[in-house]
């Protein structure tokens, strides 16, 4: 008799160190994930980082910035050393400010209706088609959703976007903005980004005896067995670094800065 | 210069671990720093290794300060100070081979910390040094610690990167002791008090 042979989704290897060992591979192609974090928790350098690494392997890849100008975007992640403007230069990382792209498509109004997030939704399938980006990060879903008023609005596009990105084989990060700290945990400003989401990763900081250590934790991945530890990071000139979170350390740690 | 005599005993020890090996070293109150100082120097100038110095008992300018006196240049050492932070203007140090972190209690970060320093080293060869298990203990809980030394000892073994966890071996907790003896490959006892 045949052994039966288990299916395994092709992935998208980020290249964080420990990232793709959480993820038993890497983030399965095509997902859409959430990376939802309090401010400081290392979610942008996180994601940029995810486009570095593509980058590297000779991936087309895309960042749409709607939290900061692009300028002062890159002149922050200069000083890491894994980070190289001729990345930029040459065209393999494509940087755009949401504003820029909101006046070209007019969209210069403070809220969205149906037209408008499927002129938004065109606008950006076109330049990952165009360009063939298969890396794309939104910093941040957050802002964006903000200018969209309804919650179904905001469903129907994330889910819209989601697809058309899947069917492209674009693996896309949008960053989530929490902020408050009580149990009753979301990760998402919203409410609705992070069930339409194929994962979620959740970064924020615990509190040990009046210290700060920043985590991450995969609470959500499609398509992948994964750990759903608490590790935590440090951001280093070389990127991301991960560790598991010692388990006596939760005695006493308070998760003090995420969820809602 | 100081005059300073080194324990022969410890470099002949030395030469019988790999670098999967995880040694404790117990020491006295005395004699600390000769331990130390015999255990380092053989593994930088014998064995040609680099590493990453661990400062928990004291701040690394004094350590390397207190090698400079008796003439051992540790420039190629990396240091990571736990205990200058908790000094107001102790990081205020112009030294480019220690970083700091902002307490002995974020272990994690010193385990990260001392991660990417050998990932950017040059070094073919390397050790990790804590000094020491003692002053870990007086910031972190016992199951912790003990925990955490698991966790690093086998962190740096897969690595093939030697570890050395000095101790003070009546001064740690109980559990933390047991552990050591179990995690380690190697022990270099001199934790009987010295006197010359």
């Amino acid at each position: 008799m045949q052994p039966a042979t288990v299916y395994s989704r092709d992935r998208c290897i980020t290249g964080i160190h420990g990232m793709d060992e959480i993820l038993r591979g890497g983030i399965p192609y095509g997902s859409t994930v959430l990376a939802a974090g309090t401010c400081g928790s290392g979610k942008t350098t996180l994601a940029m980082e995810f486009l570095v690494r593509g980058a590297l392997a000779g991936e087309a890849c895309a960042h749409f910035t709607a939290t900061e100008p692009s300028v002062k975007l890159l002149e922050n992640i200069r000083q890491y050393a894994f980070f190289d403007m001729n990345m930029i230069d040459s065209g393999l990382i494509n940087v755009f400010d949401m504003d820029v792209l909101y006046s070209w498509l007019g969209l210069d109004k403070a809220s969205f209706d149906l037209d408008d997030v499927h002129a938004l939704i065109k606008a950006i399938v076109d330049i990952v088609n165009t360009i063939g980006v298969t890396r794309l990060v939104i910093d941040s879903v957050t802002t964006l959703c903000y200018k969209i008023k309804s919650e179904q609005l905001i469903r129907d596009f994330l889910f819209t976007l989601g697809k058309k990105l899947a069917t492209l084989g674009c693996t896309t990060i949008l960053i989530s903005e929490i902020t408050s700290a009580t149990e009753n945990a979301h990760w998402s400003s919203f409410g609705v980004e992070e069930a339409i989401a194929d994962g979620i990763i959740v970064m924020g900081d615990v509190e040990r005896m009046g210290h700060l250590l920043r985590f991450l934790q995969v609470v959500k991945m499609r398509g992948t067995s994964h750990s759903r530890a608490k590790h935590a990071i440090e951001l280093t000139p070389l990127g991301v670094m991960l560790t598991p979170m010692l388990k006596w350390g939760a005695v006493n740690d308070k998760t003090s800065r995420w969820g809602s | 210069m100081i005059m300073f005599e080194l324990d022969q005993r410890i470099s002949e020890q030395l030469t019988e671990v790999s670098l999967n090996s995880s040694v404790q070293v117990r020491c006295g109150n005395s004699n600390a720093f000769m331990v130390t100082a015999s255990t380092m120097i053989p593994l930088m100038q014998m064995f040609e290794m680099g590493g990453v110095y661990i400062c928990a008992t004291r701040g690394a300018v004094e350590i390397i300060e207190a090698f400079e006196a008796i003439g051992v240049d540790v420039s190629n050492i990396q240091f990571v100070d736990l205990v200058s932070s908790g000094i107001l203007g102790g990081t205020d140090v112009d030294r480019p081979n220690i970083t700091f972190i902002d307490s002995p209690i974020m272990l994690e970060s010193v385990l990260l910390r001392t991660l990417y320093i050998l990932r950017t080293s040059n070094t073919e060869r390397n050790f990790v040094l804590i000094d020491s298990v003692n002053a870990l203990a007086i910031y972190n809980e016992e199951r912790m610690l003990a925990e955490y030394l698991h966790t690093f000892i086998n962190t740096f073994r897969q690595r093939e990167v030697l570890s050395v966890i000095l101790n003070v071996p009546d001064q740690v907790p109980p559990m933390v002791l047991s552990n050591l003896d179990l995690y380690c490959t190697d022990l270099i006892d001199r934790g009987q008090v010295v006197i010359h």
